[in-house]
């Protein structure tokens, strides 16, 4: 009888070998942890996120006026759109350039963000780092100074974003920054900074696979402008085929960092936000 | 006696039977795409795939993520509407249904069916190929339609623009002989 049974088992054993599959095995066992944010700013703050080699970002920016003028100015959409219409361009797979003119003061503005570090599935690394650099000009013919100089109309911005995926659904980035204007003018609050540091934050939630919430929030350290106040967004990301459509309530005016640091005057939580809404579109210029 | 020749047989039919098997890792997958205006192709390099000539078993799979259409967000757009988190594998197992000269070098049209899973659907699939058997192992090609909606796919779409429902899936592998151990 004992026999009989070995014999059995291995009659089954045999069948099986014959028709069996193989075993599913991943071809990438590790790798980086994909889009810590869906794109590369949020409202108006950079995230770690970059381009991959030879991809294009075409972006266009906008938000409108302070939503607390009510019905009569239509919450703020009668009031004008502050616009920056951008692209960025991935040269490497950490390295990006990109150029942008945002309609407040005819701003143009040429920026690159480099991938320090990327944050790897297995976590042997932890954290996503990356660097930006922004060069920006005021292009707008100046009635205040008789000869503006190129150097003048120059404004600054640097910082290093270091971000983490704690789990599918949050990521949060910290970001220390600098920002520095060669001119400043006295709105009548006295002499503003030319230069001025913050610790920016910025987080998103994902909320399925195409929808996340997002923040951003600019707390200025040490001294600051008189008058300025720091800048915060709250938005709702879709991303889309290939589209990331970008909605918020912000309360600065720019798109630019080191204005939204310098130059944002407005309290979200005094009820002084805009609406505004980004549109990106990516585009294959070449195989990666 | 009796006993022992009906062991002895049991144990015979027991052992598989050995015949030649091909085996390959780096074979190509690819899949073309339509979208209104223009096409769009996914490519892997990264096919695996295993014929066994002694029941004609057809085993084919491949890690989703290793796809590449040459745009960062489109890929990453793929992989979220294929959702490869929760199933990172498309793969086929079935068989040779039709007639196969493997002493035959010339390129022989066959037909496999079985089952093909992806997105986490299994269907029967019947897909027309070529096996050629060629000195280096047997090249298999295959070329059939997908549709999405057959396997619960639901690509992402802008105002009225969307992906076609049907995607053209093209594979070819060079299977080498894998020596019996």
């Amino acid at each position: 009888m004992k026999k009989i049974n070995l014999s059995l088992i291995l009659i089954l054993f045999g069948m099986q070998t014959l028709f069996a599959q193989m075993q599913r095995t991943r071809a990438v066992q590790d790798g980086p942890v994909d889009e810590l944010f869906l794109i590369g700013s949020i409202a108006g703050m950079s995230t770690v996120t970059n381009l991959e080699a030879n991809n294009l970002n075409s972006t266009i920016m906008h938000n409108f006026g302070s939503v607390n003028g009510g019905l009569e100015d239509f919450y703020g959409l009668d009031l004008g759109a502050s616009v920056r219409l951008g692209i960025d361009y991935g040269i490497s797979d950490k390295l990006s350039v990109g150029i942008g003119r945002t309609s407040l003061e005819d701003n143009v503005d040429l920026r690159f963000k480099y991938t320090l570090l990327r944050q790897m599935k297995s976590d042997k690394i932890p954290v996503e780092v990356a660097v930006k650099g922004d060069v920006g000009i005021t292009t707008q013919e100046n009635t205040i100074f008789e000869d503006f100089t190129f150097t003048e109309r120059m404004n600054y911005f640097a910082s290093v974003m270091i971000a983490r995926q704690f789990n599918e659904k949050i990521t949060l980035q910290v970001a220390p920054m600098i920002s520095h204007f060669n001119t400043v003018v006295d709105e009548g609050n006295g002499l503003p900074n030319h230069t001025h540091f913050a610790v920016g934050f910025a987080g998103r939630i994902k909320l399925n696979v195409r929808n996340s919430l997002t923040f951003e929030y600019l707390p200025v350290l040490g001294e600051r402008t008189a008058g300025t106040k720091n800048h915060l967004a709250l938005g709702y990301e879709v991303e889309t085929g290939g589209h990331v459509f970008q909605m918020f309530f912000m309360a600065g005016r720019w798109f630019t960092e080191q204005h939204l640091l310098a130059r944002n005057t407005d309290d979200f939580f005094a009820g002084d936000f805009r609406l505004g809404f980004n549109v990106n579109r990516i585009f294959s210029l070449g195989k990666k | 006696m009796k006993k022992i020749l009906f062991l002895t047989l049991l144990s015979i039919l027991s052992v598989p039977v050995v015949g030649q098997s091909y085996y390959s890792e780096t074979g190509t997958a690819q899949f073309t795409s339509s979208v209104p205006l223009h096409n769009f192709t996914g490519t892997s390099e990264s096919l695996v795939g295993m014929i066994k000539l002694e029941d004609m078993s057809v085993d084919f799979y491949i890690d989703l993520e290793t796809l590449d259409t040459g745009n960062a967000k489109r890929d990453k757009d793929m992989l979220l509407t294929l959702e490869t988190k929760k199933y990172p594998f498309g793969e086929f197992f079935g068989k040779i249904t039709s007639e196969f000269d493997a002493s035959s070098s010339e390129e022989q049209p066959v037909i496999v069916e079985g089952n093909f899973t992806i997105h986490g659907q299994t269907k029967e699939v019947k897909i027309e190929g070529t096996l050629t058997n060629t000195d280096e192992g047997l090249l298999v090609k295959a070329a059939w339609i997908l549709n999405l909606d057959d396997y619960d796919i639901v690509p992402p779409k802008l105002l009225i623009i969307k992906v076609d429902e049907e995607q053209a899936i093209e594979i070819e592998a060079l299977l080498k002989p894998v020596e019996e151990g």
